[in-house]
């Protein structure tokens, strides 16, 4: 029994370090840029699905495929960017969230029925040579994969982290979100902070959807419970922060593997939701309240 | 004014009275089949402008209504209750759904009401999959015929019209547009915004219910929670954009083009029409906020000028 | 140096200026005063490239800022330490000072300039690890100009520095300006404290809803009737 709560609790663990990575690329570009990309999902779907045929095709390793994936979503996300979200770049900050969102929307529907096109509505899923292996220490049973997963998204989380810390460019960014007047002011041009936020987001997403293809599986139409997925990391730890990111995202993990554990795992999508959706009712300031510092 | 309304309703009664005559001249079921679809897109994209269009409130949960509007129906006439019992049974629930919702889902302003919305849709696709995860099978397969659903579809998007039309015309409609332009300063002026938000989802999930019971009327076989599926809230969604959301006429126009794009591709290249309905979706969404609607006001507008210009005679008066 | 030929701003609908000219020379310390609502503030951002305007030309050495994204004109030499200085509250002092030294010109230079920055304004030097959210209001204001000279401008423009601090603070804070002008920086001061502020001033204009009413040396503007009356009654 205790086993059994451990094994829950750890993976729970290994899970949440995947959703924090997910919400990290949409915290990132809504944070900066008050785009909200909902079709943040449908850009994991793409790096998954890059992945894969990666994967597939050149027999790389799975984690391996990452920086393919980074540079095939760094270029689709700079080209949504220059088609689309650039000229939103102006709106007054509720007609911004608004209308990105409704474009996220357009997005997504596109960017589904491009890939059931493509690559067909079947699953898709990468299992490596080491795939059933695992760990197994002091009876919880480590998953190599989840292992390297929850290793990946932490490298990732951290370069970020010190990226924002420490460069000058993330500097600037990290003014731009704190207040874009004064950083024109140092001489910090907006727009290419926005394009950097929105095509570092969209690589995010990528190496989160090779996370995913390595982890679960990939299809078409994944994107949104993702994107929804992204939205509950990024309500239950706060914007702004990559501690935020990393805590919102194991607590969905554990809630999620708890509720496995008591109720049935049919109901782990459903409790992230309903959390979701209760601190949208109950937290005054919710989601999008002004962030200070 | 007045004669536009008048030879507007005229041109209603006659496009009605062709579609209810339809079915004496075309005997293919393909094409009867297909207006259904038109007809089931009209009801749930009006419905969807009720809130997302004339409130300005963008609902993305609108399938949730739809859903158990079809749930609850088809559960009671399969059980063996006759179907317009179980249809009032299944708006009722929709109504009752939207007054569940709409109270706490209302405290959200703007974007967090879209997600906030969005979430509790899914909450309820994910949880009515679970609980109930069978094919539906229709027991009185035998007696199926499709006329009488077809004129259900007919009636209620006529209904609908006729109520979105009620609607934007009455006090209700101008206090919408009220909230939907500046919520804070509808309020300062007495006009409840919780009240008329209400009463729009109401009005959006009612009508929603009702595609979703005549749906469960119409469909041999399905999943039960398949209407429950986002796609129906996003494609109305995007078919009253795309017309023009926030006109009465804006989610006909939506939904038959959609649905002839989807036809016309078909036939030629395959599954694109989607692809091809969201680029025009982002389009409108950037430049054209009133949709084919406002193109079309526009372009009439623009020619009705130039008919004026060509026919001014040299003394500078009107030539008629 | 800098020369605004018949500005005319608005804000949306609204009219803030109309037909601004000013001159400043290298080496001034030119004042910009007014009552609230004037147009002061508009005027460093249309000069700062904030606000375009809607007609007339800002010419500074041989560019055309009103041409210019905002961004530029900062690497073009004109910084601005807007209205209560707007330091990054969430970054500490000496963050907030090295992306004053972001363009290119400056970053190369920046150690340097620390130091001068901080012999100016030896507790900022003090509290360089601290966040500039917990600075008291005074130590702002400083390193909000010390944020702004580490661009090394070569034109200074402050919006009303001296605001909502404490009188002892206030008179720092004009020393500071004087001093900071006469190691060679070129300075616009926006102010409310007339007398302050006429006192250093090589020139000043004055504004009134959104036009200027008059103009000349400092001393000359303290004596200038309507301005006695009005303001240091």
């Amino acid at each position: 029994m205790l086993e059994s709560v451990s094994q829950t609790l750890i993976l729970g663990v290994l899970v949440g370090a995947l959703y924090a990575l997910v919400a990290l690329g949409l915290s990132l570009v809504f944070g900066v840029t008050k785009f909200l990309n909902v079709a943040h999902g449908e850009l994991l779907m793409f790096g998954g699905y890059a992945s894969f045929w990666v994967f597939s095709l050149l027999g790389l390793d799975p984690f391996l495929t990452i920086p393919t994936t980074l540079i095939g979503l760094t270029l689709i996300g700079a080209i949504l960017y220059q088609l689309v979200f650039v000229r939103m770049v102006k709106l007054p900050e509720e007609a911004k969230i608004k209308n990105t969102l409704l474009v996220g929307f357009g997005l997504s529907v596109i960017l589904q029925n491009l890939a059931l096109r493509f690559w067909s509505a079947d699953d898709r899923g990468i299992t490596a040579s080491y795939s059933s292996m695992a760990f197994t220490v002091l009876g919880v049973r480590l998953p190599l994969v989840r292992l390297a997963s929850l290793l990946t998204a932490l490298v990732f989380l951290l370069a970020l982290h010190l990226f924002l810390r420490k460069t000058y460019t993330g500097k600037a960014i990290r003014a731009t979100v704190q207040d874009w007047e004064a950083a024109t002011l140092m001489g910090i041009d907006i727009h290419r902070v926005y394009f950097l936020a929105f095509v570092l987001g969209a690589a995010l997403a990528g190496v989160a959807g090779t996370l995913v293809a390595v982890n679960y599986s990939i299809e078409p139409s994944m994107g949104l419970n993702w994107t929804l997925k992204a939205l509950i990391v990024m309500v239950l730890g706060g914007l702004g922060s990559i501690t935020g990111t990393l805590v919102g995202g194991l607590l969905l993990g554990l809630t999620e593997s708890i509720t496995s554990l008591l109720l049935s795992s049919n109901y782990r999508e459903v409790v992230g939701l309903v959390l979701f959706v209760l601190i949208l009712i109950f937290r005054p300031q919710g989601l999008f309240g002004t962030k200070e510092g | 004014m007045k004669r536009n309304a008048a030879a507007g309703i005229v041109l209603a009664a006659l496009v009605v009275a062709v579609l209810a005559c339809l079915p004496l001249v075309v005997k293919k079921d393909s094409t009867i089949n297909l207006l259904v679809l038109v007809l089931l897109y009209v009801v749930l994209a009006s419905s969807w402008n009720m809130i997302g269009g004339y409130a300005g409130q963008s609902n993305l949960g609108h399938a949730a209504f739809f859903g158990i509007g079809s749930l609850v129906t088809r559960l009671l006439w399969i059980q063996g209750w006759p179907f317009v019992a179980s249809l009032a049974v299944g708006v009722a629930s929709a109504i009752a759904l939207a007054l569940l919702i709409g109270f706490p889902a209302f405290k959200l302003r703007g974007v967090y009401f879209a997600i906030g919305t969005l979430a509790l849709a899914q909450i309820l696709n994910v949880t009515v999959g679970n609980l109930l995860p069978e094919m539906s099978y229709n027991p009185a397969l035998a007696d199926y015929q499709l006329l009488p659903r077809y004129y259900l579809f007919l009636a209620l998007a006529v209904l609908t019209i006729a109520a979105a039309y009620a609607v934007v015309h009455s006090r209700l409609g101008l206090g919408l547009m009220a909230v939907r332009g500046q919520e804070d300063a509808a309020e300062s002026l007495g006009v409840s915004a919780l009240k008329h938000k209400l009463i729009a989802l109401v009005f959006s999930a009612s009508f929603a219910g009702l595609a979703g019971g005549a749906f469960a009327y119409y469909h041999v076989s399905y999943y039960l929670n398949m209407p429950f599926h986002p796609t129906w809230t996003f494609d109305p969604m995007m078919m009253a954009y795309i017309g023009g959301a926030g006109t009465v006429i804006g989610p006909i126009v939506g939904s038959v083009f959609f649905v002839l794009i989807k036809e016309l591709l078909v036939l030629n290249v395959g599954e694109y029409h989607l692809v091809i309905f969201g680029a025009l979706f982002i389009l409108v969404v950037l430049f054209l906020p009133g949709g084919l609607v406002e193109a079309w006001d526009k372009t009439r507008r623009a020619l009705q000028r130039w008919m004026r210009s060509r026919h001014r005679s040299p003394v500078g008066t009107e030539v008629r | 140096m800098l020369s605004l030929q018949g500005i005319d701003a608005s804000y949306q609908d609204i009219q803030a200026l109309w037909g601004v000219s000013m001159e400043i020379q290298e080496g001034e310390l030119v004042a910009l005063i007014g009552p609230n609502g004037a147009g002061k503030t508009t005027t460093l951002r249309v000069i700062s490239g904030l606000l375009k305007p809607s007609g007339g030309a800002v010419r500074f050495l041989s560019h055309d800022l009103h041409r210019e994204p905002a961004h530029r004109i900062v690497a073009l030499g004109i910084s601005q330490v807007p209205e209560s200085g707007r330091v990054f509250t969430g970054m500490s002092v000496l963050e907030n000072l090295e992306l004053g030294a972001f363009i290119s010109s400056a970053r190369r230079e920046r150690s340097a300039t620390l130091k001068w920055v901080f012999g100016i304004f030896p507790r900022l030097e003090e509290r360089a690890g601290q966040m500039a959210g917990t600075l008291s209001g005074g130590e702002r204001q400083m390193l909000a100009i010390g944020r702004a000279l580490m661009a090394k401008p070569k034109l200074l423009m402050l919006d009303e520095p001296s605001f909502g601090l404490a009188p002892i603070l206030v008179d720092q804070t004009f020393e500071m300006v004087a001093k900071i002008n006469q190691q060679g920086v070129t300075v616009l001061l926006v102010e409310q404290n007339i007398r302050a502020a006429l006192e250093m001033a090589t020139r000043a204009y004055l504004l009134e809803n959104g036009r200027i009413v008059g103009q000349g040396s400092g001393k000359e503007l303290l004596s200038f009737e309507s301005v006695r009356s009005a303001y240091l009654a």
